[in-house]
């Protein structure tokens, strides 16, 4: 658990700066939200330890953030207000330069495979998107919000 | 216990930020649409190059915890997102007809698109492991206990799984982004779309559409996340009452009418 909470202190010392050069975000104004985002997310992890139903720790993250943010929660303004100091795509930056980093050691594997195989990955991943946009428009026209 | 300390990881990951956020976001106008290009996108890319084994730059090792760290760090990017939750929740009450009905679309769409395909390219039993759903851990798990990891299902599950971590944000952003730029569809209609339920995909996608539809940036961010929440929340029970008993059924339908019939094409995943 210990270099979990390190891990996302780097990262979010990391995204700090990664928001200061791409948002004009100084990261003195950033910290607070940074720090508020580390500990949903450690909260997260501790809440998923400690409760004996298993649900994967992305659920809880999520809720967490979902609770300390809605208006039922004490200083739910306060939070909201510094969170918003970090811009999510600040936040995505390192994610997938770590995703990026892990690329050469699947290719070994991907090598293995036929073309098949890729030519339907790609459309699984079209499909699900396409379809997933394609019935969200529907539902929108249908019920004239967005429009 | 999963290795992820190691600096050397670290360091690359803050010089690849401090390069991509200087270079900036760019648009390029190509007449027929504008693409995107985005400080995420630059440092996948050149992340990729330096982990390229040719390079010799990084060992098994440090990618081995390059991915370790990738497992847990879009926590990060999922707290940001549920921040934006709270304070939203009547806009995404709101929406909710869409936002559920399009998780159909979610579970849906691998199958109907996939499935025929792989059956007329000439699978076997390994489309159904590759079509059910889009492979991520949680899936590879669900088919590993029905079937076996080394099963056809499997194979065809893993496939799908190594091509999806490879190349599934870079190919879904330049997808999203020329979806975007058809006008066929609303930012926030995309957006949905984008909560596939991987967290380095959605990020990507999401990234793309705010940078197309500046305008709506808070919004898009707010659905894909929420999209993407439900998909993970309902993905697994979908995946194992619904999506493999359905592409299952679907196989023995279409497998006699869509699949290659000579023996000698039986494939390999």
């Amino acid at each position: 658990m210990l270099d979990k909470i390190y891990t996302f202190i780097l990262i979010g010392a990391i995204a700090i700066i990664g928001n200061w050069i791409g948002y004009d975000v100084s990261p003195i104004v950033a910290l607070p939200g940074m720090l508020i985002i580390v500990a949903i997310t450690v909260s997260g992890f501790i809440v998923e330890k400690l409760l004996p139903v298993k649900l994967p720790v992305v659920i809880w993250v999520s809720f967490i953030a979902l609770l300390v943010t809605s208006p039922i929660f004490p200083g739910n303004e306060s939070i909201s207000k510094a969170t918003g100091h970090i811009n999510f795509m600040a936040l995505a930056t390192p994610i997938l330069a770590y995703a990026g980093l892990s690329f050469g050691k699947d290719l070994k594997e991907f090598k293995k495979l036929g073309w098949r195989i890729v030519v339907v990955s790609l459309i699984v991943y079209t499909g699900t998107f396409l379809l997933a946009s394609l019935v969200a428009e529907i539902g929108f026209r249908v019920t004239g919000k967005f429009h | 216990m999963k290795k992820l300390l190691s600096w050397k990881i670290q360091l690359i990951v803050l010089a690849l930020v401090v390069v991509a956020e200087f270079i900036g976001i760019k648009n390029f106008d190509l007449g027929i649409g504008v693409v995107a290009l985005f400080p995420m996108l630059y440092a996948l890319i050149i992340g990729a190059v330096i982990s390229l084994p040719k390079l010799k730059l990084l060992s098994e090792k440090d990618m081995n915890i390059a991915a370790n760290i990738l497992g847990i760090s879009f926590m990060l990017f999922v707290a940001k997102l549920g921040t934006l939750m709270g304070p939203s929740l009547p806009q995404l009450m709101d929406a909710g007809l869409s936002l559920t009905l399009q998780e159909v679309g979610h579970f849906f769409g691998t199958i109907v698109f996939g499935l025929p395909i792989a059956l007329l390219l000439g699978m076997k039993r390994e489309a159904v492991g590759a079509t059910f759903s889009i492979d991520r851990e949680p899936n590879l798990a669900i088919i590993a206990e029905k079937y076996g990891a080394d099963s056809p299902e499997g194979r065809g599950a893993l496939g799908v799984y190594v091509c999806g971590t490879l190349f599934g944000a870079i190919y879904l952003t330049i997808l999203a982004s020329i979806m975007a730029n058809t006008g066929w569809f609303h930012p926030i209609s995309l957006a949905m779309g984008a909560g596939v339920g991987s967290g380095s995909m959605m990020a990507a996608m999401t990234g793309a559409l705010a940078i197309i539809f500046p305008e709506s940036a808070n919004d898009i961010a707010l659905f894909a996340g929420a999209a993407n929440l439900i998909t993970t929340i309902v993905g697994t029970y979908v995946c194992i009452f619904f999506s493999l008993p359905v592409t299952n059924y679907l196989y023995r339908k279409l497998e006699p009418v869509l699949g290659r019939r000579s023996r000698n094409s039986e494939t390999k995943a």
